[in-house]
């Protein structure tokens, strides 16, 4: 199980690394990357609440880039 | 145009000298035996011109049926949960002619408290930006160590005794730990000058107690106290496309998460989101998410009496059941430039909230709502 968790990380770093040279859009080309909608529509608070939310009522929690923690709901 | 300069300015906000955010957020929730009430306050602010500094705080008015989350029989409870955190991120210049853009090397912790529950997380994170800024990875561990004990039942005769290791034969502390590692890598990259898509992948280990202290199962035999296993090993993997519509201004957001762990579950969430600029200070989103996930390989119906049968666990969570559900939401945000505020309140932003969860399992249906303010400002 360890074993295929550190494969997979191994292809999600290898696989960004490796398609990281097609530099395809320029930076005077971004206007619509900059948008909020396209980089973060969610404030930390909202997105912390949802985390929590779902830790307490689904059983896959985590898979959001951090932990939880704090709630007496294992 | 003028929402795109706000969105804009917000956007950089972490790395204009000496500009700050500070975000005020109420939620409400309610689900059948739950209400949730928790007011939290967010900060980023510039320290100096390649730090950032974020902070939050929170307290978690909980009132509920029952201090065993969603027992059947159970005594009803009310309790607060304090947190606050606190991150730090400096970001470095790559070397000329190199790959590497940007490098930013973070740090974050946060402490959280409820009378029966603490938890302590430490955080590390790093992230580059690549190939001029057309691909960035990121690569995060943490450490929980959390403390359960069992002042949420205490009668004259004190509370339940706790089991924290299963390999004991008797119950009989009265706080118990729980340790987490985690480890987190992703990735994203520009795809065209309207889409971006990214990947993540997470692990976590988990070590100690994981049982709920009050929850009881009932078997063939009478009630017997939960006993889930001292460890888990937990993965996700997530996929994320972002696409915008130049000529509706419309972003659509589409996301698929596959989370497996030791205890054989296994859930499958898509999710798909809408934000349609309306006029130049107002954003109106949708959303959709299903998820669905199958049993933990200890869980049952119906339990016989572990004094005549042998049992390794027990649990009556309803998270450990197979289930699915799906939630709806709507959201609108409008920037203070929309009632005609000038300064620093044209660039404010007032948002509500507004969620509707169906899960068929025996939490029920759920609503949430959520009102913010966030204002930028300078000092």
């Amino acid at each position: 199980m360890v074993c295929g968790a550190v494969r997979a990380l191994v292809f999600v770093v290898t696989a960004a690394i490796a398609t990281s040279g097609c530099a395809v859009v320029k930076a005077h080309q971004r206007e619509n990357l900059a948008k909020r909608a396209m980089t973060k529509d969610r404030d930390a608070g909202e997105s912390r609440f949802g985390q929590h939310e779902r830790g307490s009522r689904e059983g896959a929690d985590g898979g959001t880039g951090e932990p939880g923690g704090g709630c007496g709901c294992n | 145009m003028r929402l795109q300069l706000i969105a804009a300015a917000a956007v950089v906000t972490s790395t204009a000298y000496a500009d700050g955010e500070l975000s005020m957020r109420g939620v409400y929730y309610k689900e059948r035996s739950t209400r949730v009430i928790q007011p939290m306050l967010d900060g980023i602010f510039d320290a100096g011109p390649s730090g950032t500094v974020t902070g939050h705080l929170l307290v978690d008015a909980i009132t509920s049926a029952s201090a065993s989350s969603g027992a059947a029989a159970a005594e009803p409870f009310t309790e607060n949960r304090y947190e606050g955190g606190l991150g730090y991120t400096h970001e470095f210049a790559g070397p000329e002619e190199s790959i590497l853009d940007v490098f930013r090397l973070g740090a974050d912790g946060k402490y959280s408290r409820e009378p029966d529950y603490r938890s302590f997380y430490i955080g590390g994170r790093a992230e580059a930006e690549l190939a001029q800024k057309n691909a960035t990875v990121a690569l995060g561990v943490g450490l929980s160590k959390d403390t359960i004990n069992n002042e949420g039942a205490q009668t004259p005769m004190g509370g339940p005794k706790l089991l924290c290791d299963n390999t004991q034969a008797v119950a009989d502390q009265t706080e118990c730990p729980l340790d987490t590692i985690s480890m987190f890598t992703s990735a994203s990259h520009l795809l065209s000058k309207d889409a971006l898509i990214g990947v993540s992948y997470d692990i976590a280990k988990i070590d100690g107690y994981t049982s709920n202290p009050y929850r009881t199962v009932i078997t063939t035999g009478g009630p017997v106290a939960e006993k889930h296993p001292n460890e888990r090993l937990r993965q996700a993997f997530a996929i994320s496309g972002r696409y915008y519509i130049t000529d509706s201004k419309t972003t659509l957001i589409a996301a698929y998460r596959y989370y497996w762990d030791s205890w054989d579950i296994h859930a499958h969430t898509p999710e798909v989101r809408a934000i349609q600029e309306v006029g130049s200070t107002i954003e109106a989103g949708v959303r959709y998410r299903y998820y669905k996930q199958d049993a933990a390989f200890f869980w049952a119906k119906r339990y016989p009496d572990p004094a005549t049968t042998m049992i390794d666990y027990l649990t009556d969570d309803p998270k450990m059941s197979p289930f699915d559900g799906h939630l709806i939401e709507a959201k609108l945000a409008l920037y203070g430039e929309t009632f005609g505020f000038e300064g620093r309140w044209a660039g404010a932003r007032f948002e509500g909230i507004l969620e509707y969860i169906v899960q068929n399992n025996r939490f029920g249906n759920a609503v949430v709502a959520h009102a913010a303010l966030t204002l930028p400002f300078e000092y």
